[in-house]
């Protein structure tokens, strides 16, 4: 146990001596704020504390204000700050970790230890991972200190972020650790880590694209027209294309060995609960009980949103990183040093 | 040797064999016994297979073949480690912790209790005279500071054997002194301390014992004494030049004739007693009379000779001729 904790008091070391890190956190802490100066309120929306304000004539409801101000959450802040950029900046943090770690001269010191090499490589591993943890957790104190200030309800949904964003870094470092006990390049490493991330999240973006092609319009009741881009709106589900849903399926094939990154973070939608409803029933939230033509929609969205069974997300991922670490691992412990 | 001495050897291996991917034959079949409480040296040449023979025994690198024990306990036992302190060869530590915080990582690594490490540490940094700087991340340190600290870690965990490979590398000549001091003082406490180099000068003022390797095999092995024993001389300072005559008489008695220095290898003074007279009678000015024993370094030389770095190297295969 000693071991352990001094393996990870290590990394916090490591971390706190970035600038780096605390470039990122700074960054987390002001867009959190940016954040939380948001209001939705029963007037209006305004932001940077009022400073600007969008009047709304029919007013609020609270449930739908709720609405607003955590979508924006999951759909902006999680994906394109915390699931992207704060993910870019703490792999390029942790990428030299391992190649620094396996240095001759450094790696001697710890593997001539009484500690298996095994427990060695995954506590290495998993203490790297403080980097993105702790920075989400910072920020998802924040919006929910916001969340909770602002609607008078404390969600704590919210954090469910934080395993899910560390999940998805996990995801990704796993590849740059592989790559990094088989070279001890971090730039090759961090390199790889890149593109496996980007391989992967292109096939799930081509996935969601071609579901929503093959089978979200069509039973939203929208009629695509290709040649001329007009679209028509019927209140009766469409028929579909099995030319489309074979491609989608193809796809969906490729990419199921893939690490889920971009689907793990949208599974974030359906963590976070209103009245026990979550982010992916829009139809609870927005539609006009007597548009029958906008619940298809919702209803085809949210069948969108929902459209892979959470173990499938998390299982292939965490098949996927169970691979790519084992192979690590291996190569870890059988390796002369 | 006796019963009680083989019983007592700390290390105590044979066979060891190592061929790193690629090849190399690192070691050849090395066998070798290191008594507790020595100081212990292992010579040889840039490539010998000195810090590959110490990273087996401390499981950095796995032997091919390896028949032996370490403190009693199988080569590559986990829990043996807790008992033995290691210096890498150009160790290197975490940049961005203080010189007493690295003593705390290693300590806490090999498992020692957060209480003990703190003691241990502060006590240690006396040793090694880096009180001072303790407090400095290792990333400011000269390269002999920080060497020091790699002899502290090395005896954090109360070792019962300290492997230290090449130990002095980057210490200026003071910092040499010191570290020799804290060998013996290592050695006072009872540790076995086994280190390797090829700074022969230095190991030959502190070891107890050497092993001298080459080209992964040992070719000698014994205390410095025993080893210096055989090649045991006299040489007599005389004054001005002598004459044909009287070196033609010398030339009988089996004496070297070098400058205005006689050398003759015999083990015992009595046998140079002849020679003595014979200047005497020749009525030449000696002005002093030696017992030369072979310096550590010809040792080496004589044994290891200068067949260049680099182990054994696989032999090449004949290229396949076209038919
Ligand atoms: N990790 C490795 N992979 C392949 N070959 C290696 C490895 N480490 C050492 N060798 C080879 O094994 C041989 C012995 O090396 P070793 O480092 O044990 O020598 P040494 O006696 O410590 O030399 P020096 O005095 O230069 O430190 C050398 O020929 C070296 O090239
Ligand atoms: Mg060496």
């Amino acid at each position: 146990m000693t071991q352990i904790l001094t393996i990870f008091w290590d990394s916090y070391r490591l971390l706190t001596a970035k600038r780096l890190f605390w470039v990122a956190l700074g960054l987390s802490i002001l867009i959190a704020l940016l954040y939380a100066s948001v209001n939705v309120g029963e007037n209006g929306i305004s932001v940077l504390f009022g400073a600007y304000e969008w009047a709304s004539p029919g007013g609020i409801p609270a449930f739908l204000a709720q609405y607003i101000y955590l979508t924006t959450f999951t759909n902006v802040l999680v994906p394109f700050w915390l699931g992207l950029f704060a993910i870019v900046l703490a792999l390029i943090s942790v990428c030299s970790v391992f190649p620094n770690f396996l240095e001759s001269g450094s790696i001697d010191v710890a593997v001539s230890k009484p500690i298996s090499r095994v427990t060695l490589f995954f506590t290495k591993y998993l203490s790297s991972l403080l980097f993105v943890g702790v920075q989400v957790l910072v920020f998802c104190v924040i919006v929910f200190i916001a969340f909770g200030l602002r609607m008078e309800s404390w969600n704590f949904g919210i954090f469910w972020a934080v395993p899910l964003i560390i999940f998805v870094f996990s995801l990704i470092y796993s590849v740059a650790v592989l790559i990094a006990v088989w070279t001890k390049s971090t730039l090759l490493s961090l390199l790889m880590a890149f593109l496996v991330w980007g391989v992967s999240w292109g096939f799930q973006a081509a996935e969601s694209f071609l579901y929503k092609m093959a089978y979200t319009i069509p039973s939203a009741g929208l009629k695509m027209d290709y040649s001329t881009g007009e679209s028509e709106q019927s209140d009766t589900p469409q028929e579909l294309d099995p030319g489309l849903a074979q491609i989608h399926r193809v796809v969906k094939l490729v990419a199921v060995p893939l690490p889920k990154t971009r689907d793990a973070t949208y599974l974030l939608k359906t963590k976070i609960k209103i009245n026990g409803k979550d982010l992916t029933q829009k139809g609870a939230f927005l539609a006009e009980e007597d548009d029958t033509s906008m619940q298809n929609i919702h209803k085809a969205e949210e069948e969108l949103a929902n459209r892979h069974s959470e173990s499938y997300v998390i299982g292939s991922s965490l098949a996927f990183e169970a691979v790519i670490l084992s192979l690590a691992c291996f190569i870890f412990v059988k390796r002369d040093y | 040797m006796s019963i009680a001495q083989v019983t007592d050897a700390v290390i105590d291996i044979e066979e060891v064999r190592k061929k790193y991917r690629g090849g190399v034959e690192a070691l050849r079949g090395v066998s070798l016994k290191v008594p507790r409480g020595q100081i212990f040296g292992l010579l040889g040449p840039n490539g010998a297979g000195k810090s590959t023979l110490v990273k087996i025994l401390l499981t950095i690198v796995r032997a091919s073949q390896c028949r032996g024990e370490m403190l009693g306990k199988p080569v590559g036992d986990q829990a043996t480690l807790s008992r033995v302190g290691y210096l890498p060869e150009h160790a290197r530590f975490p940049e961005y912790l203080k010189g007493r915080e690295v003593l705390r990582y290693v300590a806490g690594l090999g498992g020692v209790a957060k209480a003990d490490a703190i003691k241990k540490s502060q006590e240690l940094l006396e040793v090694v005279g880096m009180e001072d700087w303790a407090n400095r991340k290792m990333g400011s340190y000269s390269k002999g500071m920080k060497q020091r600290i790699g002899l502290a870690q090395a005896l954090v965990n109360d070792p019962e054997i300290v492997f230290l490979d090449e130990p002095t590398d980057g210490v200026d000549p003071k910092g040499r002194l010191e570290m020799r001091a804290v060998l013996n003082r290592m050695k006072d406490e009872g540790r076995t301390v086994f280190v390797n180099s090829h700074l022969l000068g230095e190991l030959e003022m502190i070891c107890d014992s050497v092993a001298i390797m080459d080209q992964g095999q040992i070719v000698r092995q014994g205390t410095i004494a025993e080893l210096t024993e055989k090649t045991r001389r006299y040489e007599i300072g005389v004054m001005g030049a002598l004459g044909s005559e009287i070196l033609g008489k010398l030339k009988t008695h089996g004496v070297n004739m070098e400058a205005d220095r006689l050398t003759m290898y015999h083990q015992d003074a009595g046998e140079v007693q002849p020679v003595i007279d014979l200047l005497r009678a020749a009525d030449v000015t000696i002005t002093s009379m030696t017992e030369v024993r072979q310096s550590l370094e010809e040792l080496f030389m004589e044994t290891v000779g200068d067949k260049g770095p680099g182990a054994a190297m696989p032999p090449k295969l004949p290229k396949k001729e076209k038919a």
